[in-house]
């Protein structure tokens, strides 16, 4: 009896679900997706099946994109996130896991994708974001040494390439010292068993590589690049060398503030801002110097949560706070950059009646 | 001479003009003035409170007198109240009692000829359990200029931090492994998704306790330690009434990135505290890395 009623309810919603455009395949990823849970870690393969979901659910607004192979020839994919338009969109640029143990960095950017997602359509904001730029995400940059801070070493951060140099037989480069920015000058190593080791040449990974290669192209659309690490809580200005200061230092300090105060609104936890040659230590070789050196006026390194207590272990349990107050400050960050490029919404408003009245004073004169 | 220092230390507020202050001062005034016009809506946003600007000033300098005021937010200042941290650590933690510095409200440092460099730092101390701001620290650190590594030298008073009482809890955890039939074992803590056992919190915080001495001893004005994972711990047998442990502990320097290990035994009952009666540096790659766990479905 059971059996009828049920197929009776299918054979009459059919013509509906039919006619809604919601495949059963759609409903089956929609529940898959919602299923997802973004206070866990997962590893990479979890991730490359959810980037599969997300751009199949969105459609409208994502594409995935291949940005690079690894030393290990897996691919490194980027979603591009915004209102789809024929003409070329500013750019905000996001990525996440360059160095393998800071799991938290690729759970942001999987937070930061489903914010932005599940909110685009009600939050004014980010709808707006959405309409005049597109975000460029990296869930995880370094995905050879993510995978093998699951299988093999929890506290691995460089690549796993093997060592250019023949006596010396250790494996990988530290991305966030290969790139073309006062390359291994300081606070880089020329010795391959270093957890600094800058690598052969800039660029000589093709990780960071790929991501100077698309960076460059695009530098002209790019307001903002942001890469996300941890741990130390901090939001970092360029540059790593000391007395090196950005042409608009006040300004990306100025900013880095409005960013702290919105990341200690969320849960009490401070962020110092600066530049790392005063609150860090002296480095060159890192992509966001890298990036404010080909002119790229916003550009700033996180370093998430915590100050040492866990360090780059942190607790499946701290990664929703964490996530949400970074997204505070990120946000305040591309806030403060989609101003300053297209105007407040307010401004925009005041602009649109501004028109609106004018069109209106016009019309009178000429009908009198 | 102290009392002129202090004297001198107290015009500071007072003296004025120094160019790269009044510099950095007008082109934040600058920067504000031009992101004021350049949009009204922005106007409101960018104003920094006091705290805020002073966070952007760089390093005061006066020639005339040794001592030299720091930015609090800046690395030498943070790198000297680690120090601290570990000193205060290793001589009132416990396995109940875990100190972190909170805030770090005022530092300065003077070098000292053919000696080296002492900082005098001021700052709030958070203890991990139970997350409360439990008091103020005021220390000095001197790291002297020496070809090996040495110790730096440690001067720390607070107030009413002694006055946490974990005594219950110590005595409570030391008679419960004094009657336990099996020596206790451990490995890896936390695990790679950061979870720890509550019966296992104890073991982790008093491998902090004993990693915050050899922390300390090996710190300089380079370095900026954390211990990030437990290898492996296990009791060992005693004749006296304090409780042994041997332990691998996994400490991660900030400067240089590296994670180096360490072997260690440590001693403790609730009445004498926390004591390495012997460390020693393991080589890299003596040991498997921490295994991370197979990925759940």
């Amino acid at each position: 009896m059971e059996l009828g009623i049920q197929a009776t309810c299918i054979l009459i919603l059919f013509p509906y679900l039919h006619s809604s455009k919601v495949s059963y395949e759609g409903i089956y990823q929609e529940q898959a997706l919602k299923d997802y849970s973004y206070t866990r870690y997962h590893p990479m393969e979890e991730i490359y099946e959810w980037m599969d979901k997300v751009k199949n659910q969105y459609q409208d607004v994502v594409s995935q994109h291949f940005l690079g192979t690894t030393y290990e020839k897996r691919p490194i994919y980027f979603f591009k996130i915004g209102e789809k338009s024929d003409k070329p969109k500013k750019v905000i640029w996001v990525d996440c896991g360059i160095h393998a143990r800071e799991w938290i960095s690729p759970a942001f950017c999987q937070w930061f994708v489903k914010e932005i997602l599940q909110n685009y359509k009600t939050d004014a904001k980010i709808k707006r974001f959405l309409q005049n730029m597109d975000f460029y995400v990296v869930p995880v940059l370094n995905i050879d040494g993510y995978i093998y801070t699951w299988t093999t070493d929890r506290l691995w951060r460089k690549s796993r390439s093997p060592s250019p140099f023949s006596n010396c037989t250790s494996v990988g480069t530290d991305l966030n010292r290969n790139f073309d920015s006062a390359w291994c000058c300081i606070g880089g190593s020329r010795n391959c068993s270093s957890q600094t080791f800058c690598g052969s040449a800039p660029g000589s990974e093709s990780e960071s590589k790929a991501v100077m290669e698309l960076v460059n192209n695009k530098k002209n659309d790019i307001l903002c690049f942001l890469t996300i690490h941890s741990y130390g809580q901090l939001i970092m200005t360029p540059f790593g060398e000391p007395g090196k200061t950005a042409s608009n230092h006040d300004e990306l300090m100025e900013v880095g503030q409005l960013a702290s105060r919105a990341v200690e609104q969320k849960h009490g936890i401070s962020y110092t801002v600066g530049p790392p040659s005063v609150v860090l230590y002296n480095y060159t070789g890192s992509s966001h110097d890298w990036a404010r050196d080909i002119g790229i006026e916003f550009s700033y390194t996180f370093e998430l949560r915590d100050n040492g207590t866990f360090g780059f272990i942190l607790p499946e349990d701290q990664i929703q706070p964490t996530c949400e107050e970074a997204m505070a400050g990120v946000t305040t960050i591309v806030e403060y950059v989609h101003n300053k490029q297209f105007g407040s919404a307010a401004a925009a408003t005041v602009a649109l009646w501004s028109t609106v009245l004018a069109s209106y004073l016009s019309l009178l004169v000429l009908v009198q | 001479m102290r009392g002129t220092l202090w004297i001198v230390l107290g015009l500071f507020p007072l003296v004025d003009g120094h160019p790269t202050l009044k510099t950095n001062q007008n082109s934040l005034e600058t920067a504000d003035a031009a992101l004021n016009h350049q949009s009204g809506s922005l106007n409101s946003v960018l104003h920094l409170d006091d705290t805020e600007k002073a966070a952007l000033e760089p390093t005061r300098v006066d020639p005339a007198f040794p001592m030299k005021e720091l930015n609090t937010s800046h690395y030498p200042a943070t790198r000297a109240a680690r120090v601290a941290q570990h000193y205060l650590n290793y001589h009132h933690g416990s396995p109940s009692k875990w100190f972190m510095v909170h805030d770090i409200k005022k530092a300065s440092s003077e070098d000292i000829p053919e000696v080296g460099t002492k900082y005098h730092v001021q700052f709030s101390v958070q203890e991990q359990a139970t997350k409360e701001i439990v008091g103020n620290c005021t220390a000095e650190i001197l790291f002297r200029q020496t070809e090996e590594q040495s110790a730096p030298e440690v001067n720390c008073t607070c107030d009413d931090l002694l006055k946490i009482e974990t005594s219950d809890a110590d005595h409570a955890l030391y008679h419960h492994i004094k009657h336990q039939p099996e020596p206790m074992t451990g490995m890896d803590i936390p695990d790679s998704q950061g979870n720890i056992p509550k019966e296992m919190e104890p073991f982790w915080y008093l491998g902090g306790i004993g990693a915050s001495f050899i922390m300390w001893q090996q710190s300089n004005e380079s370095t900026l330690y954390n211990m990030v994972h437990v290898h492996s711990v296990k009791q060992l047998n005693s004749e006296n009434d304090l409780l042994a442990f041997d332990y691998v502990v996994l400490l991660h320097d900030m400067v240089s990135q590296e994670i180096i290990h360490w072997h260690m035994q440590v001693a403790w009952n609730p009445t004498q505290g926390v004591k390495v009666t012997q460390c020693h540096l393991l080589p890299k790659g003596t040991m498997k890395q921490p295994s991370a766990e197979k990925h759940k479905i």
